[in-house]
């Protein structure tokens, strides 16, 4: 007669895929054998694990079709299964898991697929509160503008990829209206965002993606705008700025000291 | 909460529900999937002003030996905060051990060491909100050999150790008694009544496990005319309560769904009317 604790233990266990034949005799059987009824439970962890990767990751899935991306993500789901019971949360390992996914190695921009659906995820349960807006710089003198670092807001993330992700994201849509796409149209990147009613991404020339990439990464304005300009020497600095607080990519400031 | 009928909200509908605000008795969210300050919880909030709410939990894991996580705890709590729902519900069962979540209401073996476990964490989770939880008895697959004590009986020592209430699930009595081979009628004796918070009603899918059929409570369907006829007599043993119609799978058109619980409401009522009669 197992205690809880080994009980638990045993069902997990077999949950992850291992045979265990002492979990089974602690079960009951009849008509329907003990294997029968514990297997169950192991394919409403699977199947139900893979629809909510589905719904995160739809573009991925609308890509690949139902049956491809179940199979794919039954086998992420033995392997990492979540810490949390949040649906929306889990699923931050599976675009990495998708590159690495051998029966996906024909569609080498699935991954970033998988990559903006996580983004979109992220910024749709992100606090819309707490952005940046141009009447907040009102007043700050030029030069401390150009020394100022900005953060990416809640739910702003940046996705670059070598393939036209945000065309093959609208072509993936339904009814999608947007004709072949080629990969051969080379790099693309988006900002990703929270919108009030829903997230959304933009598309950015790749010297906005630079800028944006560095001021992610700690850098000032002017070093922004001097990575962006090492991309393209026609980035300009002040439509892009305003553009992309226009679109509220920001985090508010802390404080202007 | 009066004993109304309601739906389960779910967030393809959640736009539509919005807009036009249908009757219904009450709504009932998933915790789950309102912690993070997504435009749906905001949409949520705004709802209150129209009706009143149920927040049902589906991963506190209460079973769990080590009890439910604190940080998951510590977020129930806050929407739970938030919301000031009418009623807040778990199920008898656990979903995490070693620090994963299953995403299923794993059976737990109805033994004392698992009583004193489930009061345990049930007591810690009152404590906490500083209010009653209902607790649902689960959709049932398979028992345990070692198991001393009936669901009900679990059940019912369960409520007088740490003050819960029962969440009374009809379609879930039908699926475990057919599974396990019990009485679904005998299941519900001896049920401490006044603890009965809220009923649910779900449809239920029919399976094949070595060769005979098996229930699924996949939520995916009416309500089965045997769960009716069976909810029938809950309502006649134990009277009206709130109740609430859940739908997950091959979500329906919202009209259809508040078509479930009109006839849930007819019930309640056709009940509710003949204990006046009686009386």
């Amino acid at each position: 007669m197992p205690g809880l604790r080994d009980l638990q233990a045993a069902f997990s266990a077999y949950l992850k895929g291992e045979d265990r034949p002492d979990l089974a005799d602690a079960v009951v059987a009849d008509t329907i054998a003990a294997s029968a009824r514990l297997r169950i439970h192991r394919h409403h962890v699977a199947e139900s694990l893979a629809t909510a990767l589905g719904a995160t990751f739809s573009t991925v899935q609308a890509i690949v079709g139902d049956q491809f991306f179940r199979a794919m993500a039954r086998t992420f789901v033995v392997q990492d299964l979540p810490r949390q019971p949040v649906m929306a949360e889990y699923g931050a390992g599976f675009p990495a898991f998708v590159g690495g996914y051998g029966p996906a190695t024909s569609l080498p921009y699935l991954a970033d697929m998988a990559r903006l659906d996580w983004a979109l995820n992220m910024a749709f349960h992100a606090p819309l509160e707490g952005r940046l807006t141009a009447p907040d710089l009102t007043g700050l003198p030029a030069e401390r503008l150009l020394g100022q670092k900005l953060a990416l807001a809640a739910g702003s993330t940046l996705v670059w990829s070598p393939y036209p992700v945000d065309r093959i994201w609208q072509a993936s849509r339904p009814g999608a209206t947007v004709g072949a796409v080629s990969l051969e149209e080379g790099p693309a990147a988006v900002i990703v965002l929270r919108r009030p009613e829903e997230a959304t991404f933009v598309s950015l020339s790749l010297s906005e993606a630079a800028f944006v990439r560095a001021l992610d990464g700690g850098a000032s304005l002017e070093e922004g705008a001097e990575a962006a300009f090492s991309v393209d020497p026609a980035f300009d600095l002040a439509s892009s700025f305003a553009r992309l607080l226009a679109l509220e990519a920001f985090a508010a400031l802390q404080q202007i000291c | 909460m009066r004993p109304v009928a309601g739906i389960g909200l779910r967030s393809p509908h959640l736009a539509e529900i919005a807009r036009d605000t249908p009757a219904t008795g009450f709504l009932e969210i998933h915790a789950e999937n309102y912690l993070a300050r997504s435009p749906a919880v905001l949409t949520v909030e705004r709802l209150r002003r129209d009706y009143e709410f149920s927040v049902h939990a589906v991963g506190l894991s209460l079973g769990s030996i080590d009890g439910p996580d604190e940080a998951h705890l510590g977020r129930v709590a806050a929407l739970i905060e938030r919301l000031q729902p009418a009623l807040v519900s778990d199920h008898l069962s656990w979903s995490i051990a070693g620090g994963r979540y299953f995403n299923d209401l794993l059976p737990l073996p109805y033994t004392e060491e698992a009583l004193e476990v489930v009061v345990r964490n049930v007591d810690r989770l009152q404590r906490r909100l500083g209010r009653q939880v209902l607790i649902e008895n689960p959709s049932c697959y398979l028992s345990y050999a070692h198991s001393t004590l009936s669901e009900p009986e679990f059940l019912s020592e369960l409520v007088c150790r740490s003050g819960c209430g029962l969440l009374l699930d009809a379609n879930n009595i039908v699926v475990t008694a057919h599974n396990l081979r019990l009485d679904a009628v005998a299941w519900l004796d001896g049920l401490p009544a006044s603890a009965i918070g809220e009923y649910h009603l779900a449809g239920h899918a029919v399976n094949d496990a070595d060769g005979e059929p098996i229930l699924i409570d996949d939520h995916g369907s009416r309500v089965s005319q045997g769960v009716w006829a069976f909810f029938d007599e809950i309502v006649r043993r134990y009277g009206p309560r709130p109740t609430l119609v859940e739908w997950d799978t091959d979500l329906p058109a919202l009209d259809i769904l508040l078509d479930e619980a009109a006839r849930a409401a007819r019930a309640l009522k056709v009940d509710a009317e003949a204990d006046a009669r009686a009386a």
